[in-house]
């Protein structure tokens, strides 16, 4: 038992990898990729049919919820995980990229791809305009005002008429085909692709940025931020930042998910999808990129797999968070040895 | 915005302010209790409020055998049988509390776990207790007897001093001043504060931190519990997601207040209370909740540490 | 029953490739001794509710269809969709991609329907919908119609909110309209439709939109009785229209209450208690208890373990009777099954008939009842 609970396959991972060579590594990560790219076909050949998901379309379920949970995770990760920043309200962002994308495109005829980077800069300008504020608090109090802020975005996309009131906005195009790929209900995989080319991307600027000046200043503040401080880390500005670049992660998925989606409803962009992908993050791992990934893939997938229980699906749900977090509270694939720190004010 | 109301509705929308906010406040002790001892957000306490109402409900109709339709009570039998369900509802809720850390928190903290984790394993607990009543309630909302009549001692300036509205004011600032009272002069008190102050330095003076964070989530419990009584009692009915709304406005009112502080939880409540209640006679109710909020982020910026929060300063460090 | 059978294997064959729709095994069709139809709504979150009362009216009818031992046996095939588009969307392919799903029983919200419409019409799968009451759903012009797949029973919400300012007003010299919403897809619509007719018949003094799940409603009611109104419409479900009913009535005021179907639920008199008296309520929906005997009654709880059947449960009943009916007449397949509830014609529960329009409303508009609470029970009074 003690042995299962304290064993840390990050690091033993890490082990292995450093031990080998660049060949070796180039081919595990392109065999790697191709193998999820596989995925979206696993549920129909023999060995690997009891993946799917029944009631539910399992191609489907992997674009959404888990390739979608795994984007946002990892921009939650960036935000809770590197810099200690507890975010209560990370779905704001998500709205705000997926209402970009749905009123861009019904108004204006835009596609996903030129709404794209303004679903993104959106996002961004929403996280400076929370963060600014909100970054001067600390801990807990972030926490209120930025689950108040995932309420308001939601609000006010009640209470607005160009977001189409509760109704919301129907009739969002799906994004135009791209090198003989169509993007539309009859072809999830490719919108799985295009998610998973979204996830590894977001993976490479998230290790850049980790081993970078940013990652440093992230880590300095998440052990202490008053140390930071006082060893020259403008921490306000690498807060800020780690906040918008979270918040561009969430806008980016939020325009696919709508484009995906075809109809958005503001109760599609309730508290309880920040809590579920708070919960990814922390499940899988807190400030680990693969124990992330891991975490949000099971746990947007698992409620899916079990539907056959019907309705104490959810109640199931919640037992399985209890039991792994007592079993192993740092998540299934903790982040390394050394990063590990007693927070402060934590007891 | 409609200023009028102000002159025509003032004392109406501030009783009602009092009376609503004060709910929050007996609530928002579940969290700001724990978080002054563990500095962790206590995410079941929504779904703590929510047993209590059921717990309520339970009382009146299955052990005390009211019919949803029976006629309202008078005299002793009325004092009784609300002091009853009332005490009733507080053990039930207690009880849960401390189930709820010894299930969510205990084993976490002993091994000296992350922070987020605990949150986690909060949140789970609260997501099975909600689906759970939703199961055995079937989704159905639920409805419990007029035991208290609604009289009114007469009106002032169109506020309506009505028997419930009272009750729901006055009994909390009785806990309140009992718990002050509690946390600041006796021994047990003492030793909260204690631990809030300083885990290590409670240790050694040889309190046991075990037996006060118990304390604690109990004591959360027991005002949840009379929170939800009142509710149930004022509102008389209840559903299994109730909690959702009242868990956010309580954890609103704490950290409005000073999460972490008594007082703070106490005037937070109240703050929060008026707040809404003009807020949705003024704008319109479909902005009460971006009011609260705004008003909050704009609270926190000048008063890091929320309206009362100076105490907290004290043992943050 | 007055039927009209147009079904047949050898019709619905040639109707596809007419139509160009979809089907999905045709082949196999002959043999089939069993088949599934899928009840689409939420079972489990905040909302779940709405689907669990609506199922029961589904799985009565099922049980009752199997227990004549037919030649061919249905199954019902739960998709909780939660009332939540974004669950909907995953929820739909999956059911369409199910092969023994010849029609689907729902879906129970507007939203998680716009969600559904795609997967659907891709798979040529049709929908009944018990409670989907969103008006640009049957539009033939608007984006998010589900043409051709999806029909209801249900009357939408562009007959229900006039009939609502309308019966609410009955009687009432000079009207002076307060109009309450919760702030849902179904409840804001629903009240504010009713605005224009409210303002043809007397004066709207003021309008609220409070979130759902709304503990306190004292406020509103000092605000509702500071405005002198004398009706008051609330467009939201049962649990927050006891609230606000007896908020109101404990606040002091007199007036009319009234709202829509959404609160027209046998659960609301025992909710509202004594303010429940006199309210008024509209339903495209006839409630379920009212139709069925003592005996029927007692068989309905026999099998689903529900004492007291909920809202939509008639719709949802008279829903998975037509695909019954289709089924008996032989349709075992997704464009049979299409084929023979585009053009047939039946009898609903409470006695009226059911025939759908091109884009999938019931000809003539479902009937819109106005209902009265008296002694803590809902009547029937008249058509709204």
């Amino acid at each position: 038992m003690a042995n299962l609970t304290r064993f840390n396959l990050r690091d033993k991972g890490a082990e292995i990898w450093a031990g080998w060579s660049r060949p070796v590594r180039t081919v595990f990560v392109l065999a790697f990729i191709v193998l999820i790219g596989l995925m979206p076909f696993a549920a129909s050949w023999g060995p690997t049919s009891f993946l799917n998901t029944p009631i539910t379309s399992f191609q489907n379920v992997l674009v959404y919820p888990v390739g979608m949970f795994i984007m946002m995770a990892l921009g939650l990760n960036i935000v809770v995980g590197k810099s200690g920043l507890l975010d209560l309200g990370y779905v704001a962002f998500f709205a705000i990229g997926a209402y970009s994308q749905g009123i861009l495109s019904t108004l204006y005829g835009w596609n996903t791809w030129e709404v794209m980077p303004f679903g993104i800069g959106f996002a961004m300008l929403a996280g400076v305009i929370l963060g600014l504020p909100a970054l001067r608090l600390r801990g807990d109090y972030l926490a209120i005002i930025t689950l108040g802020f995932g309420e308001i975005v939601r609000i006010v996309a009640i209470n607005l008429s160009v977001t189409g009131g509760p109704n919301g906005i129907p009739g969002i195009p799906n994004p135009p085909s791209v090198f003989g790929l169509h993007f539309d209900l009859m072809h999830p995989e490719t919108f799985f692709w295009l998610v998973f080319a979204m996830i590894l991307l977001v993976i490479w600027m998230v290790r850049r940025f980790t081993i970078r000046r940013p990652g440093r200043a992230w880590e300095a503040i998440r052990q202490d931020e008053d140390v930071a401080a006082l060893m020259g880390v403008n921490t306000l500005v690498y807060k800020l930042w780690s906040f918008v670049i979270g918040a561009a992660v969430g806008g980016a998925a939020g325009v696919l998910y709508a484009s995906k989606v075809m109809v958005i409803s503001p109760d599609m962009f309730k508290f309880d999808v920040s809590i579920l992908i708070l919960a990814c993050v922390v499940f899988g791992g807190i400030g680990n990129i693969w124990g992330v990934v891991l975490g949000a893939g099971i746990l947007a997938y698992m409620p899916e797999r079990i539907r056959f229980i019907s309705d104490a699906r959810q109640l199931v749900f919640g037992l399985v968070l209890i039991i792994m977090m007592n079993m192993r509270p740092d998540g299934l694939l903790p982040r390394k040895k050394r990063e590990k720190i007693t927070e402060k004010g934590a007891k | 915005m409609n200023f009028s109301v102000i002159t025509s509705q003032f004392w109406s929308l501030v009783l009602q302010g009092l009376a609503l906010g004060l709910i929050y406040a007996l609530v928002s002790l579940g969290y700001t209790m724990v978080y002054g001892v563990l500095r962790l957000i206590n995410f079941a306490n929504s779904e703590v409020f929510m047993i209590g109402t059921f717990a309520t409900l339970y009382l009146e109709v299955h052990v005390l055998g009211y019919a949803t339709n029976s006629p309202s009570l008078h005299g002793a039998k009325l004092v009784w049988t609300l002091v009853l369900v009332f005490i009733g509802s507080m053990i039930a809720c207690a009880l849960l509390a401390m189930l709820v850390e010894i299930v969510a928190y205990r084993r976490l903290r002993a091994r000296g776990a992350n922070r987020l984790a605990s949150l986690i394993s909060a949140i789970g607990v609260s997501i099975a207790l909600l689906e759970g009543m939703r199961i055995i309630t079937i989704s159905r909302p639920m409805t419990t007897p007029r035991l208290l009549d609604k009289w009114s001692f007469g009106e002032f300036h169109g506020a309506n001093f009505r028997i419930d509205t009272l009750m729901a004011i006055v009994v909390p600032i009785i806990i309140f001043v009992v718990l002050d009272r509690f946390v600041t002069k006796s021994r047990l008190g003492k030793s909260i504060r204690a631990v809030s102050m300083s885990e290590e330095n409670s240790k050694l003076m040889g309190i046991n931190i075990n037996r006060v964070i118990t304390l604690t989530f109990c004591i959360g419990g027991l005002t949840t519990g009379a929170a939800a009584f009142i509710y149930t009692t004022v509102y008389e009915n209840t559903v299994f997601n109730v909690g959702f709304n009242m868990g956010i406005a309580a954890f609103t009112a704490a950290v409005l207040g000073g999460i972490g502080n008594l007082r703070g939880a106490f005037y937070g409540g109240i703050a929060l209370g008026m707040l809404e209640q003009f807020a949705s006679a003024m704008l319109g109710s479909q902005w009460k909740a971006v009011t609260v909020f705004t008003v909050l982020v704009v609270v926190l910026l000048f008063k890091p540490n929320g309206l009362f929060g100076e105490a907290v300063q004290q043992t943050r460090t | 029953m007055n039927k009209k059978i147009v079904s047949g294997l050898a019709i619905a064959a040639a109707a596809t490739l007419a139509l160009g729709v979809v089907a999905t095994s045709p082949a196999s069709a002959a043999a089939k001794t069993s088949v599934s139809l899928a009840f689409e709504g939420p079972l489990t979150g905040p909302d779940a509710q709405l689907g669990q009362d609506q199922i029961p009216g589904a799985i009565y009818a099922i049980a009752l269809y199997n227990a004549k031992n037919p030649k061919v046996k249905v199954n019902l095939v739960k998709a909780d969709s939660q009332c939540d588009g974004t669950v909907a969307a995953n929820v739909a392919p999956g059911v369409a991609a199910n092969k023994a799903v010849i029609g689907v029983i729902g879906t129970s919200c507007s939203g998680e329907a716009r969600a559904s419409f795609p997967a659907f019409k891709a798979a040529g799968l049709t929908m009944i919908a018990p409670s989907a009451s969103a008006v640009s759903l049957t539009n033939p012009k608007a984006p998010d119609r589900g043409f051709p797949v999806f029909h209801r029973v249900v009357a939408h919400d562009g007959f229900q909110a006039p009939a609502l300012a309308r019966y609410a007003a009955k009687g009432v010299a000079s009207p002076k309209f307060y109009i309450i919403d919760d702030m849902t897809t179904y409840g804001g619509p629903l009240a504010k439709g009713s605005i224009p007719q409210a303002k043809k018949l007397g004066d709207v003094v003021g309008t609220d939109s409070v979130p759902k799940g709304t503990a306190d409603y004292t406020s509103v009611a000092s605000k509702v009785k500071a405005s002198g109104a004398n009706v008051v419409i609330y467009g939201g479900y049962t649990t927050d229209a006891a609230k606000l009913f007896k908020a109101l009535r404990d606040g002091g005021y007199k007036g009319i209450l009234a709202s829509g179907d959404g609160t027209n639920t046998s659960d609301f008199p025992a909710l509202a208690g004594s303010a429940a008296e006199g309210v008024r309520l509209t339903a495209a929906d006839v409630p379920f208890d009212s139709i069925l005997s003592k005996a029927q009654l007692a068989e309905f709880t026999k099998i689903t373990g529900i004492k007291v059947p909920g809202l939509y449960s008639t719709t949802a009943y008279n829903a998975t009777n037509i695909f019954l009916d289709c089924i008996t007449k032989g349709a075992t397949t997704r464009s049979a099954i299409q084929l023979c509830v585009t053009n047939g014609s039946w009898t609903g529960a409470g006695g009226e008939t059911i025939k759908f329009d091109r884009y999938g409303d019931i000809i003539g508009g479902a009937p819109v009842g106005g209902y009265l609470v008296k002694n803590g029970v809902i009547i029937y009074d008249s058509v709204a």
